[in-house]
């Protein structure tokens, strides 16, 4: 299976790459400008963020949708808490990330204690969330924050590498260790993979889905930071287009919908590929739309390239995940 | 010295009694074989050992003290491994992984990778296994899979090691790798359940052996050197209760075949397989567990490729493309082992589950299914069945396994069939209601059905069908006509199937 | 093939029939719905009289449900089959970009541009149902592809036909429709209700239609059967395969309905139209009693499931709390209405172990 998602990932760079160089040549060279380059990577920030956030949830063979709704919130108080109550830029963010993972760490528990459909219960909760954030903005654009912030939301290393774009790589660096190397990452791996035989070996598939749901949230909690830093301001709409966005990543990186598998890499490039996108639809000034126009012929085509391929192994291999997910999730 | 010893254990189900008074006791150095008919008890006297399920009486004893588990971990903490029927790889992981699993070792926090290799080598050197522990389980051969989960169960450094069906899904070669691994265990004093259909495996390589039979244990701990083979055979298949008696039915044998096999080849692995099924006869498919019946059974419905041979109902040559094909044009029916999944529609009624095949019959215009007809249809087969409802309203999921079994045979009696496949029909029925069973299939045949009859239990085969076919390995390995002798028949189907050496052709 | 009397007598059982449980009628969800609606109605009415301004209120409100309804007759048409349609907003819009299209550029009349548009619609869903049955990939990724696509490809064709990114020809009867009520239908002296708008009769048609597929036709049925084993349904001669386009076929098809419902409210057609969707799709019929994973469906569930939110939506509304944090409260009855709901099963089924 790893040696299988390594080779999904090989494709995924090539792509990558072969699409950055057809950039290049399309741009006259002037993509590899230090500034082009800087506003590429400064755009790709959150989308990796978001992205990696769904992929965590999947791994575990449940969903996310309050992704959006997750990130606008915390993003939204922080805003307020900065602007309209003056509290410290440092513990204004720690609250707001705190507040992200704990609204995961709700879901996890609502979809464990309830036994509804993960699907169900983050449709709830994004229900809730969205209003609660529109009732801190309300119809306003927070922006009174320190320029600190915006200044360390547009900070570019040797002006090419944006700041918040190494804090995203290194969250998904961190993240990959812990689903790696660490015994909860890899008993929530186990639960996803086949959750009959984790349970077997003493692994709490409960506990599973409450760690990446809680983990979920946390990584949005540091996507709303990045976001509130970068942006001119926090308003309603901050986290209404993230949904699709969160699900294109990973399923493009190749996780499986069942569980059990780790692509933080095919994430991480999946955005790279999205962000392409949206530069080559910005090269030729073409319609925003074509972004979601193509990005969805891509999702399409990688999931029905990836059931091909599960078909074709299943048929090679006996050990495969059995059809039942943890708890409700995809069905 | 007896390690792990289990008595007079009871669990009870709804309606079952799965569990009567089970002895079992497990000595160090030495395999021991529990044996029984599918649905003797078996299986769930594992799961009462594991801690999957709890006892409703009797007790468990590890090294002479009182044990209860209450989760299959907590068995394992003791010092109990099993090797499960189900494969229980995680998928994404390493064959060191897999074995660890349950103790991950680590160092400074993380997963310790050098560790997990040095530690499950030394587990698949103690198997003797030449397996790399950094490759991933989903590039494992079945037995391989097997052996890797063998190692997993010992890493707990466990003494007793349950082993449930090892060898159902390997090939004989790869089951001398396991037999090896098995005697090495013992050596080293460790006890040892093996848990089989196949009696030569069971004579090659147990020592001691208890029989269960309708989920008591007609024989326990017997040393197998003092036994036959027929004897364990008769401890086995028992004779529970007085033979059911049948009226006489003859089966005209002029009459062509309503439907045959010619030389049929699958995708599923069945090479050349000839089969004939007269109008008002019954021809019983024997075999073992993955023998390759109802694969069979499903390939002929469409289900699986047909990749050569032929396949004549009413004479001419078909192609049958699927379930709804094989009604609707050929008027076939297959009654599956799997009740609860592919049986009946747990969570809908009664009256819905049996009515279901006779929709695309009553239909009429925009496919408007007249309510009264489909009532009236569902009430006759209902009262004729015998199936125990308050109401067709309720729900298939509230009725007992026998009812059930009948709600999943009434949709093809209302569908008017005129060839049927029944697949296991009496699994984990109790003895009163196999018997009325067996009435109602002679019934049937008597009334000019065509039955073709899958099942795995040798009384009923012998009481029922009119030609026994053996199948082993997805071939036909003989066919023998029935005289309802029970003696004899048992011995010439047993012999048949466990003739050594002997293969199809 | 009928049983002999021989057999039939050997298969009698003495065992004595368990009696069905019936669900007293106050724990019927339906009911409690019902109830609920009411005494929230009647509540709102006595906290803001003005809530039962027959022309400000109750008209446009009935409206809402009429559309909502819909949108929830289309999830649940998936639903019964243990689906999701993710696409469900889009598709509406997908058609009547189509029916706007048909306007603009042929000058179709008003009912044969809606058939045009439920055509579209139907089309766009067997497209989804095809991909599922033919790929075997969940229908939660394909409709969320979809999603994508129609997202992308719907302003394209606006920007393309378009000056506003709206069709502007309205065709004879659309504000009509708009603003007519059943007081504008007499049968001799005898006039409807001026509350109840003419757009409700469409809601009216679309749930007799669904609820009669679902009772009294093979294909409803064998939908059912489908969304409660795909195993068991293909082992009893249902061509799942087809059964799952048909579901989302339909799908498809009631999603242009509301779409339709949608554009005449609001008098115009644009590409926005159902971006509002699909918390509504899920809502009512979720709430209604309608299973998430297939087998069971309630259509009068729907409309009370959707009636009660919309109820909530109003009323709030009139109460002063803002439009958007509505959303807090509908968020929150959707999960303490489906714990409730768990909890009720949880306790039956403990009684249950309880009498073995």
């Amino acid at each position: 299976m790893r040696r299988f998602a390594r080779s999904t990932e090989m494709t995924l760079l090539a792509i990558c790459v072969v699409f950055f160089v057809f950039l290049v040549i399309a741009s006259k060279g002037d993509l590899v400008s230090a500034n082009s380059l800087r506003v590429l990577l400064q755009f790709l920030a959150v989308p990796v963020l978001i992205g990696l956030a769904q992929m965590v949830v999947l791994a575990v063979g449940q969903l996310n949708l309050a992704v959006g709704a997750i990130g606008g919130f915390a993003s939204a108080a922080m805003g307020v808490l900065m602007a309209d109550h003056g509290v410290p830029v440092p513990l204004a963010l720690l609250i707001g990330f705190l507040l992200a993972a704990a609204a995961g760490l709700v879901n996890g528990v609502l979809v464990v204690l309830t036994r509804i459909n993960g699907f169900i219960v983050t449709l709830a909760t994004m229900t809730v969330l969205l209003g609660v954030q529109y009732r801190l903005v309300g119809t306003r654009t927070v922006d009174a924050y320190p320029q600190g912030l915006k200044d360390f939301g547009s900070f570019a290393l040797f002006g090419v590498l944006p700041l918040i774009f190494i804090v995203a790589l290194i969250v998904a660096g961190a993240l990959s260790v812990l689903l790696r190397r660490t015994v909860p990452g890899r008993q929530l791996l186990a639960s996803g993979g086949n959750p009959i035989a984790a349970r077997l070996s003493g692994i709490s598939n409960d506990r599973s889905v409450i760690i990446a749901h809680t983990l979920s949230g946390a990584v949005l909690g540091v996507a709303a930071i990045l976001t509130v830093a970068s942006s001119p301001g926090v308003n309603k709409s901050i986290g209404g287009d993230w949904l699709l966005p969160s699900f294109a990543a990973p399923i493009i990186g190749g996780a499986l919908l069942t569980g059990g598998s780790v692509v933080v890499l095919g994430t991480v490039l999946a955005a790279f590929i999205v962000r392409f996108v949206d530069t080559a639809r910005a090269e030729f000034s073409l319609e925003p739309s074509w972004v979601n126009f193509v990005v969805g012929a891509v999702v399409l085509g990688s999931v029905v390239l990836g059931q091909v391929r599960t078909r074709r192994q299943q048929r090679r291999t006996v050990v495969k995940a059995p059809d039942a997910t943890v708890a409700g999730g995809v069905s | 010295m007896t390690l792990f010893q289990a008595e007079k254990v009871e669990k009870v189900f709804p309606g079952v009694r799965a569990l009567d008074r089970v002895d079992l006791a497990l000595e160090a150095g030495s395999v021991h074989a529990l044996l029984g008919e599918n649905g003797a008890g078996k299986s769930t006297l594992i799961k009462v050992i594991t801690g999957l399920y709890r006892p409703d009486g009797g007790r468990l004893l590890l090294d002479g003290r009182e044990v209860s588990f209450g989760s299959p971990h907590e068995s394992a903490s003791a010092g109990i491994g099993v090797v499960h029927q189900e494969r229980n790889l995680i998928p994404g992981f390493t064959v060191g992984e897999n074995i660890l699993l349950q103790k991950l070792p680590t160092s400074r926090g993380l997963v310790d990778r050098a560790a997990i290799r040095s530690e499950a080598s030394r587990w698949l050197a103690e198997l003797e296994l030449d397996i790399d522990p950094d490759q991933p389980v989903t590039e494992l051969s079945v037995a391989q899979a097997q052996l890797v989960e063998i190692a997993k169960a010992l890493s707990i450094e466990s003494r007793v090691l349950l082993l449930d069906e090892p060898t159902a899904s390997i090939t004989p070669n790869e089951s001398a790798l396991l037999f090896r691994v098995v005697d090495k265990l013992k050596n080293d004093g460790r006890a040892v359940l093996f848990v089989s259909h196949k009696l030569e495996e069971v004579f090659q390589i147990c020592d001691t052996v208890t029989v269960l039979r309708d989920g008591a244990s007609v024989l326990s701990g017997g040393a197998l050197s003092d036994l036959t083979r027929d004897q364990v055979v008769d401890l086995m298949v028992g004779r529970t209760h007085e033979a059911l008696s049948l009226p006489p039915r003859a089966v005209d044998r002029d009459v062509a075949p309503i439907l045959e096999l010619a030389g049929v080849s699958t995708a599923t692995g069945h090479v050349d397989v000839d089969l004939a099924v007269r109008p008002g006869e019954i021809v019983g498919l024997y075999g073992l567990v993955g023998a390759g019946r109802s694969e069979l059974a499903k390939a002929l419905l469409g289900l699986d490729r047909i990749t050569a041979g032929e396949v004549r109902v009413r004479g001419s040559a078909v192609r049958i493309r699927n379930v709804r094909d094989a009604l609707r044009n050929y008027k076939i029916g297959y009654v599956t082992e799997n009740r609860k999944e592919e049986g009946v529609f747990l969570e809908q009624s009664v009256s819905r589950n049996i009515a279901v095949t006779i929709w695309d019959r009553l239909r009429k215009a925009l496919g408007y299914v007249p309510a009264k007809e489909e009532t009236s249809t569902v009430a006759t087969y209902v009262e004729q069945l015998g199936i125990r409802i308050a109401s067709p309203a309720q729900h298939a999921g509230t009725l007992s396994g026998g009812n059930q079994q009948k709600v999943s045979l009434a949709k093809w009696l209302a569908a008017q069939t005129e060839i049927l496949i029944i697949d296991e029909p009496t699994v984990g029925i109790d003895v009163r209601t196999k018997d009325a069973f067996h009435t109602l299939i002679w019934d049937l045949a008597a009334n000019g059905l065509a039955i073709l009859l899958i099942t795995s239990d040798l009384p009923e085969m012998i009481t029922l069908a009119d030609r026994v076919v053996v199948m082993r390995d997805h071939a036909v390995q003989g066919e023998l006509p029935n005289d309802h002798d029970y003696d004899r028949m048992s011995q010439q189907v047993i012999r048949l199937i466990h003739a050594e050496g002997t293969t199809a052709a | 093939m009928s049983v002999s009397s021989t057999a039939t007598e050997a298969l009698q059982e003495d065992a004595p029939v368990a009696a069905l449980r019936r669900t007293p009628w106050w724990a019927n969800q339906r009911i409690g719905l019902l109830i609920l609606v009411v005494l929230l109605s009647a509540l709102f009415g006595v906290l803001r009289p003005a809530f039962f301004n027959q022309q400000l209120v109750v008209f446009p409100l009935l409206r809402d449900i009429a559309m909502f309804t819909v949108v929830g007759l289309a999830q649940l048409s998936v639903l019964s089959i243990g689906h999701m349609n993710l696409a469900v907003g889009r598709m509406a819009a997908f058609s009547m970009m189509i029916t706007g299209i048909s306007y603009d550029l042929w000058h179709f009349t008003l009912y044969s541009g809606l058939l045009v548009g439920l055509i579209a619609g139907t089309a766009i869903g067997a497209l989804a149902g095809w991909v599922i049955a033919r790929t075997g990939v969940n229908s939660f990724v394909v409709t969320l592809a979809l999603d994508f696509l129609l997202l992308g490809l719907i302003p394209l064709v606006y920007t393309a036909l378009t000056d506003n990114a709206a069709f502007v020809t309205k065709p004879p009867g659309m504000r009509e429709l708009r603003n007519y009520s059943l007081a504008d239908i007499c049968v001799g002296n005898v006039c409807g209700s001026p509350a109840v708008p003419q757009l409700a009769i469409f809601a009216v048609v679309a749930m007799a239609v669904v609820g009669w597929i679902f009772t009294r036709t093979r294909l409803g049925r064998e939908l059912l059967m489908t969304g409660s084993s795909v195993r068991a349904a293909e082992l009893s001669g249902i061509p799942t395969a087809r059964r799952v386009i048909v579901a989302h076929a339909m799908s498809g098809c009631l999603a242009a309905l509301a779409g339709f419902m949608l554009a005449i409210s609001t008098g115009s057609i644009k590409a926005t139209i159902g971006a509002e969707f699909m918390l509504p799709s899920f809502l009512g019929p979720i709430l209604g009693g309608t299973l998430l994973a297939g087998g069971f469906v309630s259509i009068w569930g729907t409309l009370l499931g959707t009636a009660l939110t919309t109820v909530i939506r109003k009323g709030l509304d009139l109460l002063g709390v803002g439009l958007e944090s509505l959303n807090i409260y509908l968020g929150l009855i959707l999960l303490v209405a489906l714990s409730t709901d768990r909890i009720r099963t949880v306790l039956s089924e403990r009684q249950g172990v309880r009498r073995r």
